[in-house]
């Protein structure tokens, strides 16, 4: 054991050549007044504050005409100044080093080890003139970090879990000798540091308005693979980094330099995804990951990021749980699916007929996929003794299997999210309304609707943040048509397996033409239903509406409507077709009833075409169509 | 090799404190096979955000947490353990599977020797897991057992 510990400290020093650890006491003081005012009379001649290392190491960001860090914690600045003044951050650095400090662990060398060993670098620092320091507790933590490797790691979106809509990433750290320890790796995660006594209402405005503070997080890659794959149902996605070893020092040298360290947290823009890419630039500083990110960091933007900064070297995909379940289920006969269901239910299954005629692999498969469908009905439920003991039967039977029947399946892997159109999308068209003619400008924050191209996104889900679309018709001239702020819709299909809830969440203003009148309207919308999938690729839904309009043509300010949507999604390799009824009937005797169709053809992954009719009914009203063409190009 | 497990058994200790105890309040290691997850709600919130209110946040830990330390592993490599121990068994069960090579790896078992650990904890299925009822603690008590009576294993067992 004391063999290994030697071992591992020279490994670390090796990694380290120029911070003096554990070196023998040298014949200087280690408070040399003189070298140390040489050294930032040669930062000063360098002026190497201003150096791009020195910016991501402080995490400085170009604010107005001068800078500021984006750490809110001043335990990670020297100087009184040093959140927004890099040059007399740095010449305190200098000064700091040189400071003995009776704890070691608290000293400049041990404490910002990423830091010191830049300047060491930069100023050509002989280390045996620094104190001699033990830097305990940095060495205990690498020595659990054996990473020589980083890899990014994107859970994908899936929506039936709200928190995941955007999808989230996460750095892990591996150890390139021995791939199967992946699960033990170091996944490295930014995030709130939440305050357990607020309520979720709090909780939610807080998080998202910056009110707790950010902080970065390590732990077991396990429990990222049971959150994400086992209980969210999650696929991952996960990007093998070029980065060489050196980088990867570097990256978890700084990593150390932000434990328990705060940074302002926002939901939108300085959110996880931000954070990591800043680390990345720590470790490889010529590449420049997060100027674009002014606004929003979408997950799979990041990975457009280093994707497109040549950083990725292999991806790999690890499906949930409930993907392989699913998948697995959808390769079987019917009669199969029913006596794993049956099994599920009742372990005596195992004795009927219709079991034991099946093949031993069958067998086998049947045993185990029924096993794990009981482990997925209870991911959200307490245990449950007769569950329990049903399982435990099952893995008994199982066990009884020989091992060399082999009833592993390799799911095929899917185009990977950011291989999918892009986020934002802007659009041109032509078209009729109310037999005027017009022409239509939109744009749209993100990220994805049900009939755009399918290829790296959930089928039956759209999410869209922020859309608008201005027409300039004939006779009227130009004017907004619509603005959405939120619309999400989601349709996932049920099955004798899984009962899965599909709904709807709509709101912004849109043109209603009302009483004669036609003229904006503010909606919020919101329903619940289902989805089968009538043959793959091909669905059939139908929801339950309710709608609240502020419609000076209506009775009420705010006037309540209860509604149907149903439809038909067809998803075909390159076109994508959704014929849609749908109505509400208002408190007011007003109701509205149309029938739709759109049908979007992708040219390429970022271009398309969508044809859109609408026909809407109404009393009071006379009926009318709303036809158009427009081009799609995301960006 | 060495290294790396020793390193892992260290990391390991991060995983209790974010874990739920259901065995009691002293320790984490009491868990039953099967259980489900309970506090899905207060998940999907801290998720939302991707926060966390554990106050252990770098992985590194001191102290035992109120568990018994007896056995090969460290306090860390137990609660490991313990923490995947529903997916052990379904690998037990099967006789092979990425928490079989986990914890191998917990337990420092050079590359060349997995198989055979795997083969055993197959083979072993009935004693590690006798029924529905076994706690994490028992479940790794069995195991250190098992792997003494086999001759390869043995070595891994101090």
């Amino acid at each position: 054991m004391f063999n290994f510990i030697h071992l591992s400290l020279q490994r670390v020093l090796n990694c380290l050549p120029g911070i003096a650890l554990l070196l023998p006491a040298t014949a200087f003081a280690s408070n040399d007044i003189e070298l140390r005012d040489s050294l930032i009379n040669k930062a000063e001649d360098d002026v190497l504050w201003e150096k791009i290392e020195w910016m991501n190491l402080l995490h400085y960001n170009k604010e107005n005409d001068g800078y500021l860090s984006q750490v809110d914690d001043v335990r990670f600045f020297y100087a009184s100044d040093g959140s927004d003044n890099p040059r007399s951050e740095l010449l305190e650095t200098i000064k700091n080093l040189f400071i003995e400090k009776d704890d070691h662990n608290q000293q400049t060398q041990c404490r910002f080890v990423a830091r010191t060993r830049w300047l060491v670098d930069q100023l050509d620092i002989d280390t045996r003139t620094l104190p001699v320091v033990r830097c305990d507790e940095y060495l205990e933590w690498r020595q659990l970090v054996q990473a020589d490797s980083v890899t990014m790691v994107f859970p994908a979106y899936h929506l039936n879990s709200p928190s995941s809509m955007f999808g989230h990433t996460l750095l892990r750290l591996d150890n390139s000798e021995d791939a199967r320890t992946d699960w033990l790796s170091y996944a490295v995660n930014f995030g709130a540091d939440i305050d357990n006594s607020d309520n979720s209402l709090i909780y939610a405005y807080r998080g998202l308005a910056g009110g707790y503070p950010g902080i970065f997080i390590a732990e077991p890659y396990f429990k990222k693979i049971q959150e994400y794959n086992r209980i969210e149902h999650r696929d991952i996605w996960e990007y093998k980094l070029n980065l060489t070893a050196e980088e990867t020092e570097r990256l978890i040298q700084h990593l150390w330099e932000l434990k328990t360290i705060n940074f302002d947290y926002y939901f939108f823009d300085e959110n996880c995804s931000y954070r990591l890419l800043e680390l990345i630039e720590v470790a490889r500083p010529e590449v420049e990951l997060t100027d674009e990110f002014i606004l929003t960091a979408i997950p799979v933007d990041t990975v457009r990021a280093i994707e497109h900064a040549q950083l990725i070297e292999s991806v790999s995909y690890r499906p949930a749980r409930a993907t392989e379940l699913q998948f697995i289920l959808e390769g079987l006969s019917k009669q199969q699916r029913d006596i794993v269901l049956q099994l599920s239910e009742d372990i005596k299954t195992l004795d009927s007929d219709s079991f034991l005629r099946l093949s031993q692999k069958q067998q086998k498969t049947t045993v185990d996929l029924a096993y794990r469908y009981l482990r997925y009905l209870n991911t959200e439920t307490s245990r449950d003794p007769a569950t329990a003991k049903r399982s435990y039967q099952l893995l008994q039977k199982l066990n009884s299997y020989p091992v060399d029947i082999d009833i592993s399946e390799t799911l095929p892997t899917p185009l990977p999210p950011e291989k999918g159109h892009n986020s934002k999308r802007t659009t041109l068209g032509l078209g009729q309304r109310l037999t005027n003619n017009y022409a239509e400008l939109g744009f749209k924050m993100s990220f994805h609707d049900l009939e755009d191209n399918k290829d790296g996104f959930l089928q039956g889900a759209q999410i869209n943040i922020g859309s608008i679309k201005i027409r300039a018709e004939d006779n009227v001239g130009l004017r907004l048509y619509q603005l959405d702020f939120v619309d999400i819709f989601s349709l996932t299909p049920k099955s004798s397996f899984f009962d899965p809830l599909s709904w709807k969440i709509y709101t912004g203003f849109e043109r209603q033409f009302t009483s004669n009148k036609d003229q904006l309207v503010y909606h919020l919308s919101g329903g619940a239903g289902g989805t089968w999938e009538i043959i793959k690729n091909h669905q059939f839904y139908a929801l339950a509406i309710g709608r609240l309009e502020i419609n000076k043509q209506l009775k009420n300010l705010i006037e309540p409507a209860i509604g149907f949507n149903t439809g038909f999604l067809s998803h075909f390799k390159h076109t994508t077709a959704h014929l849609q009824f749908s109505g509400e009937q208002f408190e007011d005797d007003v109701y509205r009833l149309r029938v739709q169709y759109i049908q979007n053809f992708a040219i390429s992954t970022n271009h398309s075409i969508k044809l859109s009719a609408k026909h809407q009914w109404q009393d009071k009203d006379t009926d009318f169509s709303d036809i158009n063409l427009n081009y799609q190009y995301y960006f | 090799m060495k290294k790396i497990i020793a390193g892992l058994a260290l990391l390991s200790a991060s995983s209790v404190a974010m874990a739920d105890a259901p065995g009691g309040p002293n320790c984490g290691w009491g868990n039953m096979l099967f259980e489900g997850q309970s506090g899905l709600g207060a998940h999907i919130i801290a998720s939302i955000t991707n926060g966390t209110s554990g106050n252990n946040t770098f992985g590194m830990t001191t102290g035992t947490n109120g568990c018994s330390t007896s056995g090969t592993l460290t306090y860390g490599g137990k609660s490991m353990v313990s923490s995947i121990m529903g997916e052990f068994s379904e690998d037990v069960a099967a006789g092979e599977g990425d928490a079989m090579d986990t914890v191998a790896v917990i337990y420092g078992v050079e590359k060349q020797d997995r198989a055979t650990f795997a083969k055993v904890m197959h083979e072993n299925f009935a004693v590690i897991f006798p029924n529905e009822d076994v706690t994490a603690d028992e479940m790794i008590a069995s195991i250190e057992e098992v792997m003494k009576a086999d001759k390869t294993l043995a070595k891994y067992i101090a």
